[in-house]
């Protein structure tokens, strides 16, 4: 022990406290003395003790008042009792109190010395005891906070988490899990998985890894479908192992892959649809190649010059149609390939129509600019813009009839910019109506065959109007025309 | 070499159908040519012709399809053999094939796009054969 054991005594006898001192001081330990109870009280409120010898019989606080007040105080004290009235009741009494032994006056300097050594042995155990308590009281405590922990981290998780016992039981679970697989009858807890999967399915598989009871590392992915049928749940599941690496049971974690199920789709249905688009002037370009270089058609020199124009032009087309692409690639990029600034769209609407006025011309077609107010300046990436009149008035011009005119006006309202491209061309059924602005479609008109198009055009011209934050209008009639409208927002 | 015999080209592509004409053409065939499944039909009442061409895609996705089963269907059109061309099966990683897919699909032969030449001779050539010696 390094520091000693503190000693008090009380006792009202001078002789008594002196006799102690002397005796215990030489046996290495801290002494300290009270002539009564009061004082003795007092000292033991101040500051702790290891073992106190009281005096029975002492004026003030008695020695069993004094023993019982120091007991609840500090009840790992040892107290021992001196007294010249030794009596087993007394002894009793005190004992019922608190105390821990019973010294007889007159006593011997060898008893005492004795009897207070077995003290402060037991007061160290009372402390070791103490001390092993609340450390397993702290632990208990930590380790309720660390599962109550876990359990708020694992609920609080987008994914899904189930965990299960060796004997497939139900263990963990969050409220994504509950959701996903729809669990039922999870207020009570405990019971085999099966019984609260609707799917057996779905038991099976997650049986099945349970079981994986290999020695390695095993881990298993798969897809699940839910009663939901058109959700799509990825399950990882694998064996939850002690540091011995055995199997305790199994973890499964799902995520909702439904979103990205459906990216996927519509990615691929474009990769396909883009394919086909390729292929078709591709194969033309082959083809006329295969006629000309193979000699089998037998055309004259002229012809096979003919045909190779013809080929050419579909070589064009396919041009037209990657620059479409990479130009609906680019709009998608959104804001990193966008460069906003103010623009007036008059000026860009006259430039685009000097640019048209000679195709127009070889197409028998009147091109002018109703003259009105100029709008407020938009704020818009001027390509897009160009982009966008030129797709909408060269269309307006392919589609249009002899003698036919296109008029291009603009137009304001609070909010928003107008430009309305108005033609007197072939127009565009009610059945198409709604499909136009869709990837490749191409309205069916007897003039469609004879007017190259991507069938992107009007799609780029809708991705770039949404990129800007307005809309695009069209109204039209078989026969009478077309006017398309876009309305771009403004700032005041 | 005059083969003869009278062929209906049916295609939606302007491109192939006078890229194959040119050919037929060119070894004595007489040809034919229709831009829509209506117009095709239209044109084998009226003319008769001992076999047809076909193009899978045309205006609708399964016109190809319409086109052959209304005339296998028919006994006065059956027994007139249909060529299938198409660019179908590589754009959509699908592969025809005659033993698993000529029954519902009504036609005699396949060919995916562009056809060579010679190759598009050979097949007309036996489908003719074929015909003229089940009469």
């Amino acid at each position: 022990m390094s520091t000693p054991a503190r000693i008090l005594v009380v006792d009202d006898e001078l002789g008594i406290r002196e006799g102690c001192r002397r005796v215990l001081a030489e046996e290495g330990y801290a002494i300290e003395l009270a002539e009564d109870g009061m004082v003795g009280l007092a000292k033991v409120q101040e500051k702790p003790y290891d073992l106190i010898l009281v005096d029975l019989m002492m004026p003030g606080i008695g020695g069993l008042d004094l023993i019982q007040r120091i007991h609840e105080l500090d009840p790992e004290i040892i107290l021992v009792v001196i007294t010249g009235y030794a009596a087993i009741e007394t002894a009793v009494e005190a004992t019922k109190r608190g105390a821990y032994e019973y010294l007889p006056k007159p006593f011997t300097p060898e008893a005492l010395s004795v009897l207070v050594k077995r003290g402060i042995e037991k007061r160290d155990l009372r402390l070791e005891a103490r001390r092993l308590y609340q450390e397993r009281e702290q632990r208990l405590l930590e380790l309720a906070g660390e599962k109550s922990r876990l359990r708020s981290i694992i609920g609080c998780m987008a994914d899904g988490v189930l965990v299960t016992n060796l004997e497939h039981q139900l263990v963990l679970w969050n409220a994504s899990a509950v959701r996903m697989l729809e669990l039922i009858g999870t207020d009570e807890p405990g019971k085999a998985i099966g019984h609260y999967l609707r799917d057996p399915a779905l038991v099976d598989s997650l049986e099945r890894i349970m079981n994986a009871k290999d020695e390695g590392f095993s881990m298993i992915t798969q897809e699940i479908r839910t009663a939901d049928p058109s959700s799509v749940l990825m399950a990882q599941m694998a064996p939850v192992r002690d540091e011995q690496g055995r199997v305790l049971g199994a973890v499964a974690v799902l995520r909702d892959i439904t979103k990205l199920k459906e990216i996927d789709k519509v990615k691929s249905q474009f990769v396909s649809m883009v394919a086909h688009e390729l292929r078709a002037p591709l194969a033309a370009i082959e083809g006329w190649l295969e006629v000309v270089l193979s000699g089998e058609a037998g055309g004259s020199e002229e012809q096979n010059r003919a045909w190779l124009l013809r080929a050419k032009e579909r070589a064009d087309s396919l041009l037209a149609l990657v620059q479409d692409l990479l130009e609906i690639n680019k709009i998608e990029a959104g804001k990193v390939a966008q460069k906003m600034e103010s623009v007036q769209l008059t000026d860009v609407l006259a430039k685009i129509i000097e640019f048209f006025r000679p195709e127009a011309g070889r197409h028998r077609v009147s091109l002018r600019m109703k003259p009105s107010v100029a709008p407020p300046a938009v704020q818009a990436d001027v390509r897009d813009m160009e982009k966008l009149f030129t797709n909408l008035i060269s269309n307006a011009i392919k589609y249009n009839v002899e003698n036919g005119s296109v008029t291009v006006e603009t137009s304001q309202d609070a909010h928003f910019v107008g430009v309305h491209i108005r033609d007197t061309g072939v127009g565009i059924s009610s059945a198409d109506l709604p499909r136009i602005f869709e990837d490749f479609f191409r309205a069916e008109t007897k003039k469609r065959d004879k007017v190259s198009g991507t069938g992107l055009g009007l799609t780029i011209a809708k991705k770039i109007v949404d990129s800007h934050l307005g809309r695009i209008e069209v109204e039209s009639r078989v026969g009478q025309g077309s006017t398309f409208s876009v309305y771009l927002p403004y700032n005041k | 070499m005059k083969a003869g015999g009278k062929i209906l080209l049916v295609d939606d592509d302007p491109d192939f159908l006078e890229m194959h004409k040119a050919v037929l053409r060119n070894h004595g065939y007489e040809v034919l040519t229709a831009m829509s499944g209506q117009e095709g039909l239209e044109r084998v009442r009226a003319e008769m012709p001992d076999l047809i061409i076909l193009d899978l895609m045309m205006e609708k996705h399964d016109a190809g399809f319409s086109f052959s089963k209304t005339l296998k269907t028919d006994p006065l059109f059956k027994r007139i053999p249909i060529l299938m061309v198409t660019s179908v099966a590589e754009a959509t990683g699908y592969r025809f094939s005659l033993e698993e897919d000529g029954y519902w699909m009504k036609t005699d032969d396949f060919l995916d796009k562009p056809v060579l030449p010679a190759v598009l001779l050979d097949r007309v050539r036996r489908l003719l054969e074929k015909k003229d010696e089940n009469p």
